[in-house]
């Protein structure tokens, strides 16, 4: 029997991650890329050459070819379109996070790929993160007991482009940022998010946006929980940045720190101190599950749904951070 | 007439306390009062005539080690004619009756944090040292630890800018087993009055006033006789945001600070600064390293340990006239925020500060 080749249409490299992305897919076999398409000439040219496939302009003329599936790594307020579009045309759809700036959007994206049977996944990588694994199994076992609150981070560096234009990105660092842990608490509790409060700022690079984050929530389970979602780390900090929850348990306390398996690299020239991974887990997992679920019709372990609940706390931290009042979440 | 009265009695003056070594009397030989005079007893600054406790064996075991005279009586020691300082370490709740024990004897004093249990303590318990003439400082350590003070001096320089975020957090293991008054949190005010209140002042002495606050822990929970443990979000007047993390759920005592401004960031861990770590073999028990010789230890040995720093500093005011570092109003605008955080996390809602310093009435 010969494994059939999963063909991929990567829509937009505007989100870096796509890089990584197309780094996976290269790497596993019997995955092709056919093709990059990008508006902006210049960055598909170069990623095309770079992943040795061919670039096109226009998300229509890739999704006219023979694919199966589709990544979409645009600017997120493009989320919906792409999405809505690779539906009509039959393909699967592996959507980088947020999944969308709205409510209304996330949701006819969800609707539109369900009327067309196509998958849509959401891009989490750290749900796939092998520290993230182990604690789910660790914060479960009779060891630990009770899980009684958590402090959670997720600082990065400032992206710039048009992630610092809410226009594009639907806001900023609470956008960017609240997402994956939000994600990673309900993978790992199977609890929703009830209520949250928020503060921002964006004092850090004094944009439009906002760069600074700190969400206080509730989990349907009881359990309380900070978030720091900020861009904190300077340009020159010596890794992007990093996920941690810091679990207090009845028994004890738990630290993950997913990507802190790195070593310390110090250069004569600027950045002159980097940390350097020896070992990151998530992209890769993350890539290859989506890739199964496509090649064997098989349901995708992230949905779309789990991209909206995600959504839905990002968007109520954003609007308490102005309200400065408790906001309670709701489901659409 | 009473000892009690004292009537005819005046505060030690600096040209005094300048002559000679300083005479402390220690109130409270447990913890922090042991930690103390062992401290003071090592210094040539200072003499420790007095030490007072209701438990007279712990304090006897002390002063088998470093000498003074024992009693459970703080009149006795105050009343003697030996003591120019009172140095209270008593449960946070009696902080009051310490205080108010020695400014009646016009005895200068040194108040563990919190100044106070509640609001009403703190700022009747200033009141009572001014009107009594005496100098109150409340040990507020952190500000004198040399990390705290290295950030400190980075903030006042512009290093990292324009400061938009902060983190704090001060982990240690649970103490009810050791003392349990801490389980009574309308004794010691939890995890929040003994250990948060060490960000919420050194986040105040750097970034100024709280403009708002939101809080959620354990100290209201059935946890908090075993557990405790409280995060809250503060904002202060000048935009700052701050994550105060505060934890008696751990098995080994920690703290970390980070600072993100437009220019840059400061970041310290205990932690990841140890110079020193004792970890022992599964199933071998050690002795006589660290104070929890069977478990992991990590330490960073200094020269002058920040808890002497901050009486040496006392001492030099006293000698001076100099205004101390952390008066009674200062500390009291402290607690204040602290309390606001119990009462943010017992009803679950934000609460807003007066320019001030007050709570704003909802
Ligand atoms: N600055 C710091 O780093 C730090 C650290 C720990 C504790 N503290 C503070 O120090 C104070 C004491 O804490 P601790 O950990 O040493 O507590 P502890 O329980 O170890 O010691 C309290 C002592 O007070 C004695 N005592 C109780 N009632 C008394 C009374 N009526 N008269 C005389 N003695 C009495 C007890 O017998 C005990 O020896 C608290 O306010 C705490 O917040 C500060």
């Amino acid at each position: 029997m010969t494994t059939k080749t999963v063909k991929v249409a990567m829509l937009s490299f505007a989100h870096q991650h796509a890089i990584g992305y197309a780094m996976v897919l290269n790497a596993l076999p019997d995955v092709e890329i056919t093709v990059i398409a990008d508006e902006d000439a210049d960055r598909g040219q170069h990623w095309a050459q770079t992943f040795n496939t061919q670039w096109v302009a226009s998300i229509d003329e890739a999704l006219a070819m023979d694919v199966d599936c589709v990544v979409v790594c645009s600017e997120n307020v493009h989320h919906k379109t792409m999405t809505i579009a690779a539906a009509k045309a039959g393909k699967h759809v592996l959507c980088e996070k947020p999944l969308a700036t709205t409510v209304d959007d996330a949701t006819s994206m969800i609707a539109a790929c369900e009327e067309a049977g196509v998958q849509l996944m959401t891009a989490f990588p750290v749900r796939f993160n092998a520290s993230i694994l182990a604690l789910k199994d660790a914060v479960h076992s009779e060891h630990f007991g009770e899980t009684l609150t958590i402090a959670a981070r997720n600082p990065g560096t400032n992206p710039g482009q048009w992630f610092v234009d809410p226009a594009l990105s639907g806001g900023g660092a609470v956008i960017d940022h609240t997402v994956h842990v939000v994600d990673v608490l309900r993978f790992i509790y199977g609890a929703e998010v009830t209520e949250v409060y928020a503060q921002s700022g964006n004092k850090l690079a004094g944009g439009v946006s906002d760069d600074t984050g700190l969400l206080m929530f509730k989990l349907s389970n009881g359990v309380p929980v900070s978030l720091d979602t900020s861009w904190t780390r300077p340009s020159n900090w010596p890794i992007w940045g990093g996920v941690t929850l810091d679990v207090i348990g009845e028994f004890g306390v738990l630290f993950a720190n997913a990507y802190n398996n790195n070593y310390d690299l110090a250069e004569t020239t600027t950045p002159s101190y980097t940390w350097q991974p020896v070992e990151h887990t998530g992209d890769p997992e993350m890539v290859s599950a989506f890739i199964d679920a496509v090649r064997n019709g098989t349901d995708v372990p992230v949905t779309g749904t789990d991209g909206l609940r995600a959504l839905e706390v990002a968007l109520a931290a954003m609007k308490s951070a102005e309200s400065n009042q408790l906001e309670p979440i709701t489901h659409a | 007439m009473s000892t009690n009265e004292a009537v005819d009695k005046r505060p030690a003056t600096a040209e005094e306390m300048a002559s000679r070594p300083v005479r402390f009397a220690v109130v409270g030989t447990g913890g922090m009062g042991g930690t103390h005079a062992r401290n003071l007893a090592g210094s040539s600054e200072a003499e420790v005539t007095w030490l007072v406790d209701i438990d007279t064996d712990r304090a006897n075991k002390l002063a088998a080690d470093i000498g003074g005279k024992v009693t459970p009586s703080m009149d006795e020691a105050f009343s003697s004619g030996e003591v120019d300082v009172a140095l209270i370490a008593l449960p946070t709740g009696l902080h009051r009756m310490g205080v108010e024990a020695a400014a009646k004897h016009k005895i200068h004093v040194f108040c563990e944090k919190p100044i106070a249990r509640t609001n009403e303590d703190a700022i009747a318990m200033t009141q009572i040292c001014k009107d009594a003439g005496v100098t109150l400082m409340v040990g507020h350590v952190v500000r004198f630890f040399s990390e705290y003070m290295r950030i400190k001096e980075q903030l006042e320089a512009g290093t990292l800018g324009d400061i938009a975020m902060v983190r704090g957090s001060r982990i240690n293991p649970p103490v009810m087993e050791r003392s349990p008054w801490f389980a009574d949190v309308a004794v010691s005010g939890g995890v929040v009055l003994d250990l948060m209140i060490h960000e919420i002042d050194t986040f105040r002495w750097m970034f100024g006033d709280v403009e708002r606050l939101f809080a959620h822990g354990l100290s209201f929970t059935d946890w908090h006789t075993k557990r405790d443990h409280a995060i809250a979000s503060l904002t202060f007047r000048d935009g700052t945001i701050a994550h105060c993390e505060a934890s008696w759920a751990h098995s080994a005592f920690r703290t970390s600070i980070e600072v993100a401004g437009s220019k840059g960031l400061a970041k310290h861990s205990s932690f990841d600064s140890s110079t020193l770590i004792f970890e022992p073999s599964t199933g071998v028990e050690y002795e006589g390293i660290g104070q929890q010789s069977k478990q992991f230890t990590y330490m960073r040995p200094t020269v002058t340990p920040p808890h002497l720093r901050e009486l040496l500093v006392f001492i030099d005011c006293l000698r001076t006239g100099k205004p101390v570092p952390v008066d009674g109003d200062e500390a009291t605008r402290t607690l204040i925020v602290a309390n606001a955080v119990l009462d943010s996390m017992r009803e679950n809602r934000v609460i807003e500060f007066n320019e001030d310093g007050s709570v704003k009435q909802a």
